[in-house]
């Protein structure tokens, strides 16, 4: 007996983060998928972007990571609500995970809610966990060839942070190349040249949350 | 290695149809695997033969459909499709902008049971 059933293969995951969805749209959560390689600089983009947005917005950050509390440590010493997400080898965040990290969280406060995605350019960008807009953070020390070699998560996000720019005179690293190739697999994508550890050209992300926040409360 | 979330996925939504609609075992499923979905289809039937073992679907073959990428170019308007991962640009005018029509599937089209 043949069953014609066509359906997405990641359904599960897909009926998973629209209940996600309905949770935020309740309560007007601008939520932010953040994704890059292990050490672009999220956890440190994630403490810039508190330190300029709160308290004026309420924000609140669910961390996932292999193993460890390293990074929801670093949060929460900024006073923010923050559930970390230990996957046990798991390469990327589901949507059953965030939904169990929604629950630990006072999500009917919270303005902007970042998901900070296990460190890796390749798996994270397939799975929908319910967020408004996937974004992600490249630093210029992992070399500019990276956006050609890993093209699905610069298509995917509608913001990419490049980071450590401050680093610029000491690398062998060409940056137009890096905002060329990521324009030519992205073009609408918005682009923001950064230095986490300065706050070199950081309003501008700011500016782009504060944004995606208005539009999510009207 | 996320082939093995997405093997897992398709074992449990087969296993599922199957019982939903009486049958006691899956013999056969086939899958639309678009190139440009970032799924290497070798890994894919890997982690499926790996994981299917003391499941209703532990004699399923899995076949795999590989779609090619097509694309619309938002600019001069031709559709074309190419043999590569991905799509950078339209190959008629150069242009950027595009709209993909195929390529990203990552979908269950047939599934046999007994």
């Amino acid at each position: 007996m043949k069953l014609k059933v066509v359906t997405k293969i990641l359904d599960a995951n897909e009926k998973i983060a629209q209940e996600n969805r309905d949770v935020f749209d309740k309560h007007r959560v601008f939520v932010i998928n953040l994704m890059s390689s292990p050490g672009a600089g999220k956890t440190t983009l994630l403490e810039q972007t508190i330190k300029a947005l709160s308290p004026e917005l309420k924000i609140a950050v669910i961390e996932g990571d292999i193993t460890g509390t390293d990074d929801a440590v670093r949060i929460d010493a900024l006073g923010i609500p923050v559930v970390q997400i230990n996957t046990g080898g798991g390469c990327h965040l589901d949507a059953s995970m965030v939904q169990e990290a929604i629950s630990d969280l006072p999500i009917k406060e919270i303005d902007l809610l970042f998901v900070e995605n296990v460190g890796n350019l390749v798996c994270p960008a397939e799975f929908y966990l319910g967020e408004d807009v996937k974004a992600m953070v490249l630093s210029i020390t992992e070399g500019h060839d990276k956006p050609l070699k890993y093209p699905m998560m610069f298509q995917h996000s509608k913001a990419v942070v490049v980071n450590k720019i401050d680093l610029l005179g000491y690398l062998d690293v060409d940056v137009q190349k890096i905002r060329k190739d990521i324009y030519s697999l992205n073009p609408s994508i918005a682009l923001f040249e950064v230095s986490c550890k300065t706050g070199q050209g950081i309003d501008g992300w700011i500016d782009w949350i504060k944004t995606g926040c208005l539009c999510r409360r009207q | 290695m996320h082939e093995v979330s997405i093997a897992l996925s398709l074992l449990e939504r087969i296993v599922e149809e199957c019982e939903k609609n009486g049958y006691s075992k899956v013999v056969a499923v086939t899958v639309d695997v678009g190139r440009a979905s970032g799924i290497m289809p070798d890994a894919l039937s890997f982690s499926f033969e790996a994981l299917k073992t003391d499941t209703r679907a532990s004699e399923a073959i899995l076949t795999i459909n590989d779609v090619a990428i097509k694309a619309l170019c938002n600019n001069c308007g031709s559709e074309f499709s190419t043999e590569d991962a991905y799509v950078f640009m339209c190959p008629h005018c150069s242009s950027n902008s595009f709209t993909m029509l195929s390529g990203r599937e990552l979908n269950i089209t047939e599934i046999e049971v007994q």
